[in-house]
């Protein structure tokens, strides 16, 4: 299908590899998106480096889809520039770089899921195996079966598979859970996260909490087209302000000297054996404890001041 | 893009709409009329009735294949995001309206021939070079109607791109004269046919089928439509898969 010569996909190769070191994977300066006088997304700078998975979380309306389609090359930013390994997301796109399932899509009716994965896959440069494909969404009892005998979630476990056929480098997920059961949900992250294990990019929108928790190494909180939020979960919980958390645990008659360096603790209270420790950072400092000290620790109790305070706070600080 | 024109012909051929008006409905009317008129001429070309009819119903299969594997499926997919699936691929955008032409002209063909085997086997209708001909041309002579159908289905939505394909479809068959001779119509009637491009169609094939050269007319009414409804087509694919 590809119009391009031997010579130029030779130059694709050479210059993939140098993209390679040092190349983020997704670069948003000062992007503005407006329709009429409503700004979607309204000045958004934003770098990703390659390897990682990360979510965008936020409010329905909050300019993720639009984020996404700007990122797809389907809308063009009113300001600012997109940039997809270096190069525009059209180019991206054009050279197989980028998967994406997006939140509506319909497979053809007539045709079955071992015939509509196979066409996609065969549209891109460096695809990968079929029934490797088949495999990783869990298609491979349903390859013969025709689009319109699908259920809902084995739909979407279809579009899953057409986002990963081209093998592409950054894979993009817009709400892809949204219609799934919890078991379908279970399974879906798991088969993303097998696709994020070789080294690939993963971005996925989601308005789930625990979703951007679960499977992200970084999250991004949008709210009225802008980033509200950036940094790991914990940070984001931490960093909002929404109740530190505290983790306590019986002390006994050990030394407490060191406590109160141990990461993300802000405050260290000790009554009868017991102490409390108010955290920024919950998982580091229950870590740290363990790792960090020799400490024999017993009945250890955690209350972390979960995303979903620190969502609403940080949206709602937004809003006004 | 052998791997995509393979693709959208599969789902076309596996599609019961498809099958019953392309193939049913003018094999069917080919067998029913040339059963009752087949032996009698007709006057304005001197054909015999039973090639008359050959041509008339490939015509008529020929333009509702091509204007049903357009239409509805197009305006389908992109209203489902079908289109916005391949918009995220490295296929480019001209090969999706390249494809559909080139989709529509092949599934023209199983008309085409089956009306024609039909005449043969059933009205022992002899396989000329003439007839081959009559073939070729009513083949590539359905580009307008391809375009029509695509037109459609980039500018309307699927409720609404089914009414008007199955008007365009009957009014242009009815109209121009492929379920009734022209000749049987009233004058007002015979002028709206003669505007129409599916009479210049069929009567291309008409004339070729008697052994003549087609009437300038005919031929240059043909030129003028596929033109203008390709350039339309052209036009509609952009304004439909435009970026926003």
């Amino acid at each position: 299908m590809s119009s391009r010569t031997p010579d130029e996909r030779h130059c694709d190769r050479r210059s993939r590899a140098f993209t390679v070191i040092g190349m983020n994977a997704i670069e948003l300066s000062g992007v503005r998106k407006s329709f009429g006088a409503v700004r979607a997304v309204d000045g958004l700078d934003l770098t990703m480096e390659p390897g990682r998975t990360v979510a965008i979380l936020g409010p329905n309306g909050a300019g993720k889809s639009t984020t996404i389609s700007m990122l797809l090359g389907l809308a063009r930013p009113t300001a600012g520039t997109v940039r997809v390994f270096g190069h525009s997301p059209e180019e991206a796109v054009a050279r197989g770089e980028i998967g994406a399932m997006l939140q509506e899509g319909a497979l053809i009716p007539e045709l079955t899921v071992r015939e509509t994965v196979d066409f996609i896959r065969r549209l891109y440069p460096r695809p990968l195996p079929l029934e490797e494909i088949l495999r990783m969404a869990d298609l491979t009892e349903l390859a013969g079966r025709r689009a319109d005998r699908l259920s809902g979630g084995q739909t979407q476990r279809v579009r899953f598979a057409l986002a990963i056929a081209g093998g592409p480098r950054l894979l993009v997920l817009d709400e892809p859970t949204a219609a799934m059961d919890v078991e379908s949900r279970r399974a879906f992250w798991e088969s993303m996260r097998g696709y994020a294990s070789a080294g690939r990019t993963v971005l996925f929108a989601t308005h789930y909490l625990e979703e951007a928790d679960e499977n992200s190494d970084r999250v991004i909180v949008m709210a009225r087209g802008r980033l509200v939020a950036d940094g790991t979960a914990a940070e984001i919980k931490a960093g909002a302000g929404a109740g530190a958390g505290t983790v306590a645990f019986s002390l006994g008659d050990q030394p407490a000297a060191g406590l109160d360096v141990l990461p993300g603790v802000t405050a260290v209270d000790i009554q009868g054996g017991t102490v409390r420790l108010v955290t920024a950072d919950v998982d580091a400092t229950v870590a740290a404890l363990y790792r960090g000290t020799d400490l024999d620790v017993r009945d250890l109790q955690v209350r972390g001041a979960d995303l979903e305070d620190a969502f609403l706070s940080l949206t709602q600080a937004a809003e006004v | 893009m052998l791997n995509y024109v393979k693709l959208e012909a599969t789902r076309m051929l596996r599609n019961k709409r498809y099958i019953i008006f392309v193939v049913a409905f003018p094999v069917g009317f080919y067998l029913l009329y040339s059963n009752l008129w087949g032996a009698q001429a007709d006057e304005s070309t001197g054909l015999q009735g039973r090639i008359f009819l050959l041509v008339s119903m490939a015509a008529y299969g020929a333009l509702a294949a091509s204007i049903m594997s357009t239409a509805v499926p197009w305006a389908q997919e992109r209203q489902a995001g079908w289109l916005r699936q391949l918009q995220i691929t490295p296929l480019p955008g001209w090969a999706v309206i390249v494809t559909k032409m080139i989709t529509a002209l092949l599934l023209v063909l199983p008309a085409l021939l089956l009306v024609t085997l039909a005449a043969v086997l059933v009205q022992h209708v002899s396989l000329s070079g003439q007839l081959l001909a009559v073939i070729a041309a009513m083949w590539v002579g359905a580009i307008p109607f391809a375009a029509l159908g695509l037109t459609i289905g980039s500018l309307l939505r699927p409720d609404t791109a089914q009414p008007l394909a199955m008007i365009c479809m009957f009014g242009l068959a009815l109209l121009g004269g492929l379920w009734f001779p022209v000749a049987m119509l009233p004058e007002t009637m015979r002028g709206i046919a003669r505007a129409l491009p599916s009479y210049d169609y069929a009567d291309i094939g008409w004339q070729i089928a008697a052994g003549k050269v087609p009437g300038t007319a005919s031929l240059a009414g043909w030129v003028a439509w596929a033109v203008v409804l390709s350039a339309l087509a052209v036009f509609a694919f952009r304004r439909a898969t435009v970026r926003g």
